[in-house]
């Protein structure tokens, strides 16, 4: 055991009413590769806070090379030689590739001046030793690719002898070739004795790269796999804890109901074409696909956020032509974003506020605020939607992520729209929440709202959904029936 | 469709919980924080009680008044103004703006031999235009409002400029009854005139910003603007009134400068728009928007003021007494910031 980079004991951290980590315990030996894997909210990304120092762990310990680490900061990770790799890679992109390796540390100057010239000569030569590549030292960083910008900067950690390197998401930009690359220089430097932690949402991707994976959900260590255990079942049970059930949920007679909207060959430029689809009362409708198939810009389109090329839309058996959110709200559509903190969430508003903000907004301007009609529709949401909060003049920030999730879809439901959009219902949320999310949204078809969710996650859509509607660069692959919708034939809808 | 049992969702009947729990003395103190606009009250009240131990004719009631009519064309300028940094925006130009509004009004009082109430009701028009103009070039172009509004201050403050060829206006055909009401009458027989103005402009914004579904609006527009935009809220048309309203205010203190003085120079109001700025900053209005008060930068206006007339009374250099602002305004953020902070910390 003492032979082990890292060694972590039985760490715990708990926020407020949250577990986020209780006694986990695992080892990174030198040269070797560790996933970590595990849904939002299993405590992946606390587990990487509390070893590069951003997090101080309530109980447990942890060993560097033998001896004992409990980084005060991060600096103090960085200095013992462990790096950080966030999804969102800090740069500055207007200077060169050069610049961005030897800034902040001592740079090699010639008549007080930077000496750039030697530095580039060391970059490359960086590049050619530490990963086998070649490199343009005097490019600027803005524009490289994300791949070359990540490896930018593991030589810049590289070259400051990081030992361990935390690898988070490092994936989700990249192409595939550009994962293929960035692979084959990871492995190359594990043959130079450098650890790396590797945590992604991606199993494949894991079970390629790792030696081992570590699997948390809901804060604990659940279990490890070795490199012979591998396989994509066994590591997504281990994940979800559960094989997930579509919940029990009534759709008796949901085709005599009528039909409430329906899109005739809608085309947005540049996004998708020859959309055509139907939803009726009551219905929750999945739309599937990857990145860029269309799918996120169909809903938005609906909502008004993209200008619609062609095709028709008829509402409540009405032709509407909606061209701003104003229009769609009034024909009786909301839309809840997918992040809720940038495009949802007013944070210097307070609850009742947050909650009425959708029908304030049809009001007359000079219509009277009415701060006791507002406060009494929240409690009335809050009781209808069992949101968690104390006082409807609370901020908004203390409310926790499906709670702030229910604000959002109370907002709507103030207006009694035809249709709700939802854009990633659930992400951000943890898992419990998650269900109430689902149970709420089954509650509320019953009482004859339609919904539209779009969600990376199949999974959540094969739950949710009564049909799936499966968009594969910007065309409607298919549409599946509840009976129908498996997870291997969304996927290969989506994908071929 | 029945969607929903009863008359729907909004009109059921909803308990609140309406339980207090008590809470000591220490308790209401430290929530008191937590009032808009407590902690920069708190801060004008020590102010005028330091002025008043070194100068007892600060606290008179001739003092006040006349420090309050001083400060009276700042007071609406910068009130109108919080509006329009609560949506995200400001503007630079007001200062030109109040210049223009005056010198449009007295030259067509002059030179075209309206009565001076038609006259200056051209003024304010003219004024209304200039701020539609700035609405309108920040909304439609995107430009960041701080670029916008200084080309268009440098361009209002020359149309003030070319209009007067750089003379004061003054002499004007004798018309008491609106330098009066403008600016030189008395309410009440010692209240000032352009104290009404300022506190009848001061409650129509209370109210429009604090009571009505516009300045929800304000706020959100200001908070989140994608958001806002996804909720429905035509935050354009909001951006634009609030550059119409701070015009208005602009042209209506224009107008209360040349009732008082009875004369106009082009160039007039320079650095009105950074005081309008300071005085909405030091009452709590946040530069990044969704964040301000209406109560909060009148009580802003007011400490300015006081510290200048302080300085006066004391018998300070004029020259050092620009520095003593700025310190003032420095100080006074501060001090509000760390007050609400506790407040909010220990609540």
């Amino acid at each position: 055991m003492s032979s082990d980079l890292l060694r972590v004991e039985s760490v715990s951290k708990r926020f407020g009413p949250v577990q986020a980590l209780s006694e986990v315990s695992f080892s990174v030996g030198n040269g070797e590769i560790v996933g970590v894997a595990g849904e939002n909210g299993a405590g992946k990304s606390t587990l990487i806070k509390i070893l590069a120092g951003i997090y101080h762990a309530d109980h447990g310990a942890a060993y560097l090379d033998g001896k004992p680490y409990a980084p005060r900061d991060s600096n103090v990770a960085v200095r013992a030689g462990l790096a950080v790799f966030h999804q969102e890679i800090p740069v500055c992109p207007h200077l060169s590739i050069t610049a961005n390796i030897f800034l902040g540390s001592k740079m090699p100057t010639k008549y007080f001046m930077p000496d750039w010239r030697t530095m580039e000569a060391r970059c490359v030569e960086l590049y050619r030793v530490l990963l086998d590549e070649d490199v343009n030292p005097r490019a600027v960083v803005r524009e490289v690719s994300a791949a070359e910008r990540q490896l930018a900067l593991l030589v810049r950690v590289l070259s400051r002898d990081a030992k361990l390197i935390i690898l988070d998401e490092p994936t989700t930009a990249l192409t595939p070739p550009e994962v293929a690359r960035l692979f084959r220089v990871i492995r190359n430097l594990r043959e130079k004795g450098i650890s790396f932690i590797f945590v992604s949402h991606m199993l494949e991707e894991l079970i390629d790269l790792s030696d081992r994976i570590v699997v948390l959900r809901d804060g604990k260590h659940i279990g490890t796999l070795v490199r012979e255990e591998f396989a994509l079942d066994v590591l997504s049970r281990m994940i979800a804890g559960r094989t997930l059930t579509p919940p029990a949920r009534m759709m008796a007679n949901s085709s005599k109901q009528q039909v409430v909207l329906s899109v005739n060959n809608l085309g947005v430029k540049g996004h998708f074409s020859d959309v055509s689809f139907s939803l009726r009362a009551g219905e929750i409708l999945g739309v599937a696909g990857l990145t860029g198939s269309g799918r996120s810009v169909l809903l938005r389109s609906l909502f008004g956020l993209h200008p619609v090329e062609s095709g028709e839309v008829t509402l409540n058996n009405r032709r509407v032509r909606i061209r701003s959110p104003y229009d769609a709200i009034k024909q009786g559509v909301g839309y809840v974003p997918e992040d809720r903190k940038t495009m949802g969430l007013f944070p210097h508003q307070d609850i009742k506020t947050n909650v009425c903000m959708a029908r304030t907004a049809q009001r007359a301007d000079l219509s009277s605020k009415n701060n006791s009609g507002m406060r009494r529709d929240a409690a009335l949401m809050k009781e209808e939607l069992s949101i968690k909060f104390r006082d409807e003049d609370d901020p908004i920030g203390a409310l926790s992520g499906g709670n702030q999730q229910k604000v959002l879809l109370s907002r709507w439901l103030l207006l009694e729209p035809t249709i709700i959009l939802m854009n990633e219902p659930t992400r951000g949320v943890d898992v419990g929440a998650k269900k109430e999310i689902y149970d709420l949204l089954f509650t509320l078809t019953a009482r004859g709202f339609s919904f539209i969710i779009t969600s990376p996650a199949i999974e959540e859509l094969l739950i949710t959904s009564d049909r799936v509607l499966v968009m594969n660069r910007g065309r409607v692959r298919s549409i599946f029936n509840r009976a129908e919708a498996t997870k291997e034939a969304v996927i290969h809808a989506a994908t071929t | 469709m029945q969607r929903l049992p009863d008359s729907g969702y909004i009109d059921k009947a909803a308990t609140r919980d309406t339980s207090v729990t008590v809470r000591g003395l220490k308790g209401a103190w430290s929530r008191a924080f937590l009032v808009r606009d407590f902690g920069i009250g708190i801060v004008a009240v020590l102010i005028g009680l330091v002025f008043s131990l070194t100068s007892p004719v600060f606290l008179s009631a001739y003092n006040l008044l006349n420090l309050l009519r001083q400060t009276s064309e700042l007071g609406m300028v910068a009130m109108a103004m919080t509006i329009l940094i609560i949506a995200g925006e400001f503007d630079l130009s007001v200062g030109a703006i109040y210049a223009v509004a005056g010198v449009v009004t007295g030259l067509v009082a002059k030179h075209l031999g309206i009565e001076m109430w038609a006259a200056a009701g051209c003024g304010l028009i003219s004024a209304l235009i200039l701020g539609l103009l700035n609405g309108l070039l920040v909304t439609t172009t995107k430009i960041n409002s701080f670029i916008a509004t200084l080309s268009t201050m440098m361009v209002y403050r020359g149309i003030a400029m070319v209009l007067s060829q750089g003379q004061p206006i003054s002499s004007f055909l004798v018309e008491p009854e609106f330098f009066d009401i403008m600016g030189r009458g008395k309410g009440f027989g010692t209240i000032p005139v352009p104290i009404f103005w300022m506190a009848g402009w001061g409650v129509l914004l209370f109210f429009l910003l604090h009571r009505t579904a516009f300045g929800v609006k304000v706020y959100a527009t200001g908070d989140n603007a994608e958001a806002a935009t996804l909720a429905g809220i035509k935050i354009t048309r909001v951006k634009r009134i609030g550059f119409v309203l701070t015009s208005l205010a602009a042209g209506l203190a224009g107008l209360v400068s040349l009732g008082y003085l009875k004369t106009i120079t082009p160039t007039q109001g320079t650095g009105l728009e950074l005081e309008a700025i300071a005085a909405a900053v030091i009452g709590g209005t946040s530069m990044a928007g969704g964040v301000g008060s209406i109560v909060g930068t009148f009580i802003g206006t007011f400490i300015m003021a006081e510290v200048r007339t302080g300085l006066v009374l004391l018998g300070t250099d004029a020259y050092i007494q620009d520095a003593f602002v700025g310190l003032v305004i420095a100080l006074a953020v501060i001090i509000n910031i760390k007050l609400t902070e506790r407040g909010r910390t220990k609540s």
